[in-house]
Formats: structure tokens, sequence, C-alpha cells
């Protein structure tokens, strides 16, 4: 399968100071690779600058063959990411909001799509809640379920079991497998060493040297062993 | 697949999520809020416009029969005027400085912005965004307009006399109109279409050409010729709002937020924090060897710190200059102001320019930790801190002073007297940026004149209260016309006693 992402000798940062090594990586259809690293290391900032949010300060990342640019129409059609954004609109119900998505999507049948995906994320019974009545778990799930009910073929998640239960990490590793399967590709940023090796083909260690070794070696690095 | 083509963006789908989220958010809004208490507020936003309309009006009458009434020289506070600025120029040259003012903050504003939630679920889809930013900016360049219009009104009858009341109202049209373009000119620097130079350029002489129309209000084609180009402005720029990059309309959403919500608590320090965000990058770079050079002791490291925050935060030397040379303008105007309008003008601007110095120490207020960084006491941090306001500060009423001395308002020593003063006026500035912002919530306090909200003005005038206050001996110097030894005596009394009020008084908790 060709390749959704590469990036090639890509330096990011702050206010041109880079935050880690260069990273160079490409990510086939099917395939998911784990971003792994110790807080600070960089892993959000390179998740950044793959989903378009901050500009690289050398280096390219391309999608599809094309510069990212988050601008573009074909940019937001294909590519899917969740980060720890806590905006929401403050008198838009969780069902609303995801319905905005998949309208937004056009996605077919977008009420019986977001059935399944506040079933599939447990908010059914707070699916008339305000995102203020929620928890923040609740939140992170309704981020997640936006990330996830429209299609994209790269899909960016940073750090998705961040205030989820156990269930429901094992349960998002599923999915995010299961989009892989349908030919998604995947970037994960990850602190949970069971769900980078439930789910990651590739993984990048990122320090100021940036490593790609394998999934398992990679888990036994966030776990300290 | 990505495909090369930019593909049709569906813009009947991108209103109707526009339409969808509009709409549920009235709706949720509706619920939350009952009919009386929509009443009640209604009313009480009608009745306070109606009172604060009815005092600037008479404010606005009063001071246009003062003009009308002035005798054609001796008025003011030079005595006998040897150089004379036309008053046309005078105030084609303040409605100019309004429209760069206009167009400046339209520009740290967005104007075409999207709020925070928007730019989460509105952004990332994969439609037109033109519907989700146009009808936002087509309201701001509506109310931008609106609000011009009526605010040249009292300045048209204040300042041409001898207008008739059709010839006020276009004049206040055309300035209104003239807001507009500056507003969709701010846009069009959004798109980034022409270079970030003439990008400047180009509005600033657009500007200039609006700036003159106004005073040619006997006739309605400069009325007809501004609105006209607004128009025309707005058909070319609407089409491309969806073109403006999302960071753009990200940058311009939050500052906007920011500086809505401290407008909205009447915190000045946050107003001032949101404003000043956008501005060109800190010089990391400037005076490091100054700051490199060995230090003798933690009060001399700690000043030298602070001279080069100073330094390196950019002050407002335009602004400054600016200031100055208005309050130059309106003192050679011709036929000259009332007395009490330019000691006004003077003070308003030493406000001003005094606020624009007290960058580090508003930042630094944000850290209260920094005061206990050196084993130093905190009286002397913040003399510290307030080195370099007073320093800028004593240099720009000491020129102030050199020019009014100049011009014949009065003798050297108001040169002195100035200098003092603007040590007072520096020391405000740090009393200011370490008020606390108006807590809202305690409750007003009964008087004679009824319940006045005695804690949140407080909390709102500290800080510009000694700065006025540093300020009254100099003006007294200058409405006297010479400098006796009792207006040197109390300002630096008054200087004196501000610099210690503000370094020994601690910074007030929220």
């Amino acid at each position: 399968m060709g390749s959704v992402l590469e990036a090639e000798g890509l330096l990011v940062g702050y206010a041109g100071a880079p935050v880690c090594g260069e990273v160079s990586a490409t990510v086939a259809a099917g395939e998911i690779l784990g971003i792994v690293g110790v807080n600070g290391a960089g892993k959000s900032t390179v998740a950044r600058t793959i989903a378009g949010r901050q500009a690289p300060l050398d280096g390219d990342v391309k999608v599809h063959g094309l510069l990212v640019d988050p601008d573009a129409v074909p940019f937001r059609r294909q590519v899917s990411a969740v980060f720890d954004d806590d905006l929401f609109f403050p008198s838009l119900t969780v069902r609303e909001h995801l319905l905005l998505v998949a309208r937004g999507h056009s996605v077919a049948d977008p009420e019986g799509r977001v059935e399944k995906e506040l079933d599939f994320f447990g908010l059914l019974g707070r699916a008339d809640a305000i995102p203020d009545a929620l928890s923040s778990g609740q939140r992170r799930r309704l981020l997640l379920a936006a990330g996830l009910i429209r299609p994209s073929s790269l899909l960016i998640l940073d750090e998705p079991e961040q205030r989820l239960d156990p269930i429901m990490r094992v349960a998002l590793g599923v999915r995010i497998a299961e989009h892989a399967r349908n030919g998604g590709a995947v970037v994960l940023v990850t602190h949970d060493p069971e769900l980078l090796l439930a789910t990651a083909t590739s993984c990048l260690v990122i320090d100021h040297e940036v490593r790609e070794l394998e999934p398992v070696q990679g888990a036994s690095i966030i776990a300290g062993s | 697949m990505l495909t090369l083509d930019d593909s049709t963006p569906d813009r009947h789908l991108a209103a109707e999520i526009v339409r969808f989220t509009r709409s549920t958010t009235r709706r949720h809004k509706r619920s939350r809020v009952s009919l009386s208490e929509r009443f009640v507020d209604a009313y009480s936003w009608g009745l306070g416009i109606a009172v604060s309309l009815t005092i600037a009006a008479s404010f606005v009458l009063a001071l246009r029969n003062e003009i009308a009434d002035r005798s054609s020289a001796g008025t003011g506070i030079i005595g006998a005027q040897w150089l004379i600025l036309p008053e046309p120029v005078l105030w084609t040259s303040v409605t100019y400085a309004f429209l760069l003012v206009v167009s400046n903050l339209a520009r740290k504003l967005g104007p075409v912005t999207v709020g925070g939630p928007e730019s989460i679920w509105w952004l990332t889809l994969p439609i037109d965004r033109r519907p989700m930013v146009l009808p936002p900016f087509l309201r701001k360049a509506a109310l931008t307009g609106t609000g011009l219009t009526l605010l040249y009104l009292p300045f048209s009858m204040v300042t041409a006399v001898d207008r008739t009341a059709p010839e006020h109202l276009l004049a206040s049209v055309t300035f209104g109109a003239a807001g507009v373009i500056a507003v969709t000119l701010a846009a069009f620097q959004q798109l980034g279409l022409l270079g970030p130079r003439i990008g400047r350029v180009v509005p600033m002489t657009a500007l200039l050409a609006c700036a003159v129309l106004p005073t040619a209000s006997s006739s309605p084609w400069p009325a007809a010729l501004a609105f006209v180009t607004a128009v025309v402005l707005l058909v070319l720029e609407g089409p491309r709002t969806g073109e403006v990059r999302s960071e753009e309309l990200i940058r311009g959403g939050a500052v906007a937020g920011h500086a809505g919500a401290s407008l909205f608590m009447m915190d000045s320090n946050e107003v001032l924090r949101a404003l000043g965000g956008g501005r060109k990058t800190v010089d990391g770079g400037r005076a490091a060897g100054f700051f490199a050079r060995p230090a003798g002791g933690p009060l001399r490291a700690l000043i030298r710190a602070d001279i080069v925050a100073f330094l390196r935060l950019n002050p407002p030397l335009m602004p400054s200059v600016l200031w100055l040379a208005a309050c130059v303008a309106m003192l050679l105007v011709e036929g000259g102001l009332p007395e009490f309008a330019q000691l006004g003008i003077i003070v308003i601007a030493g406000c001003a320019t005094a606020s624009g110095m007290g960058g580090v120490a508003r930042k630094a207020a944000l850290v209260p930790e920094l005061e206990a960084l050196l084993p130093l006491h905190p009286a002397l941090v913040r003399s510290s801190r307030a080195l370099m306001p007073c320093l800028a500060m004593a240099v720009w009423m000491a020129a102030l002073s050199g020019l009014l001395v100049l011009l014949g308002a009065s003798d050297p020593a108001l040169i002195a007297v100035g200098a003092l003063a603007g040590i007072g006026m520096g020391a405000g500035t740090l009393r200011s940026a370490t008020k606390a912002a108006p807590d809202w919530s305690a409750p007003p306090v009964d008087t004679p004149f009824g319940p006045v909200p005695r804690a949140q003005l407080g909390s709102l005038m500290r800080g510009l209260d000694v700065t006025i206050l540093a300020m009254v001996p100099v003006m007294v110097g200058l409405y006297l016309g010479y400098t006796p030894l009792t207006v040197v005596v109390v300002q630096a009394l008054f200087s004196a006693g501000i610099v210690l009020l503000s370094v020994l008084s601690k910074p007030k908790k929220a």
C-alpha cells in the first residue's frame, strides 16, 4: 500500500528552538506509528506539526505526497486529529457536537452513526448533556468520538488514553486497530505500553536523537524497564 | 486519497452547519434566561445608555458653547501664540490618527476571526469557511461604522461650530464609512495579498484620504464617495474571507476574546496584555553586553535586569512621540481651545503615555514569586521596577515642558517641575500594574447619594489616581503661566510621596 504520511528531516519546536532531534518517518495505509518519549521530549509538538497546527522549523511533512496545509479542503477531509483541546460549544449537547462533525463530513445517515458512536464511547446516557455537565473523562470520550466518527485516511491521536478508564482504553485500542485494518494510517502518541503493544506496527522514540524501534522496545522504554 | 484538485466545498452545507450551531445556541440561551430577566436587562442597559448619552450631550454642548464664545486669542495656556496651526489641519490630523487607531485595533483583533470552539469544531471540517466567518465580519464592520458615526457627531459639533445640522450628519456618516474602510483594509491585510510593508503603506495612504473627506461636508459627494468605497471594498473582501488562514483566524479570535473579556471585567491591565500579545517579538539580544557585566550585589543585579527587560520589551516610542505632538498641536491651534480643555488633553496624554511604560511591571505582576527571587526587601524590588518608567516619564515630561516653555507657556523652571512630575507618573505605572482585577461580587456601599461600588472603583482607579495627582502641580504652573517656587516644592513633595506610596504599598490581591 502507498505511504500516507512522509516526514523527512522534520525539525519541530518553538521560537526557532528545536525541542527534539530530526524526525524522519513514513506511515503507509494500514500502519500504526507509535510515538513515545518522556514528558517534555516533544512528542505532542511532533504530532501538532504533522497535523499542521504549527509550522515546522525545518524539513517537510507530506500527506499523500502533498505538503501539509491545514487550510486545504483535501487535507481537512483526509486528516483527523484528536488533541487535548477542552473547547466545546457551551450550548451544544454531546449528540449535537457529533452531529455537527458527521454532517460537516457528509457522513451517510449521520443520526444513526452518531448513535453508534455514543454507544461505543458509553455516552448514550449523557447524549443530551452540554459539555459543562460532563466529567473530564466524558469530554475526552466526546473528542475521541468526534475524531473517529468521520472518515479519514490519517488519524493523529495525542495521548488518547488520558482520563479514560481501563475498559475504555482496551476498547479504544481495538478501535484504532480496526481503523488501520480498514486502510487508514494512524499516528499514536502514547504513554501507555499496553495500548502501544496492542496497536502499533512501528515506534518512534522522541529524544535529542529520534530512534525508530520495535513497539516492544518502545513499550519497555515507557514502562521504564 | 488526497486529490490535487481543490474540490468545490459545499457552501450550502457550510451555511447549514453554521445555522445549526447558531440556532441551537439561541435556543439554549433562551431556555436559560426568562422573559422578565431579559426585560430587566434591556431596561438597565437602556437606562444606562440614556443617562450616559445625556451627560455626554450636555458636556458636548457646553464645550461647543465655550468654543463658540471664545475670543480670537489669548484664551489658552499660551498667552501670545507666535506659531499658529490652522484648525482644519489639526482636526484632520486628529481624524487621521483616530482612523489609524481603528485600523490598528482592527488588525490586532482580526478582524476576520473565529472563537475557541469554532476553531476546533468548524475549521477542521472540509467545507467552505466563508459562511462561518463572513457574517461576524460584516457585523463587526457595520457596528464599527455605526459606532464611529455616533462618535464623530459630537466631535464635529465641537470642532466645526459653523456647520449646519445636515452637514454634521454628513461628516459623521463619512467618518463612519471611513471606519468601515479601515476595518476592511485590515481584513485585506489578513489575506496577505500584499507584502507586509506595502500592506501597511496602502491602508495608511487610503486612510489619509478618508481623513480629509469629513472636512468637505458642505457637499454630499464626499459622504457618497466614502460610502461607495466602503461597499466596494466589502464586496471585494467578502468572497475572500473564507481564504484567511486558520492560524490568523484563531489568533484574531484569541486576542479579541481576551480583550473582550478583560473589557467586560474592566481589567485595564488585562486589556493591555491582550492587545500587546501580538506586538513585535521581544528583542532577546538587546543590551546583552550590559546585562552580562558583573553586578555588585543583588540590588544592582536586579536594577540591571529591570533595565534590560524594559529595553527588550520595546517600550512604545512612537505613541509617546505622537502624544507629545498631539499636546503641542492642541496648544497651537488657531483661536485656541479653552484652557481647561488644553489642560485636560495634556493630562490624558500623560496618563496614556505612562500606561505604555508599565510593560515590565505588568508582566512581573503575573508572577508574584519574582519579588522573592532575590534576597531583597519587596520595597527595593518595587523601586527597581519603577526606575525605568520613572526615568522614561521624567524625560517625556521634561520634553513636553521644554516645548511648552519654547512656545511661551511658562518660564524654564517648568522643565524641572515637569521632570519631577514624570517621576511621580512613572511610579503610578507600578501601582497600576500591581492592582487586582475588580471584584464584581463585592456589594456596593450605601452613601447619601445611593449605593456606590467603592471596592470596584478603588480597583479601577488604582495607579491612575496617583498619575493624575502627580500632574496637578505642573498643571497649576501651566495655568498660572509662570513657575513660583511653591509649585516646585509642592511638585517635589507630591512626586516623592507618590514614589514612596507606590514602592511601600503591597500589591493588591484579587
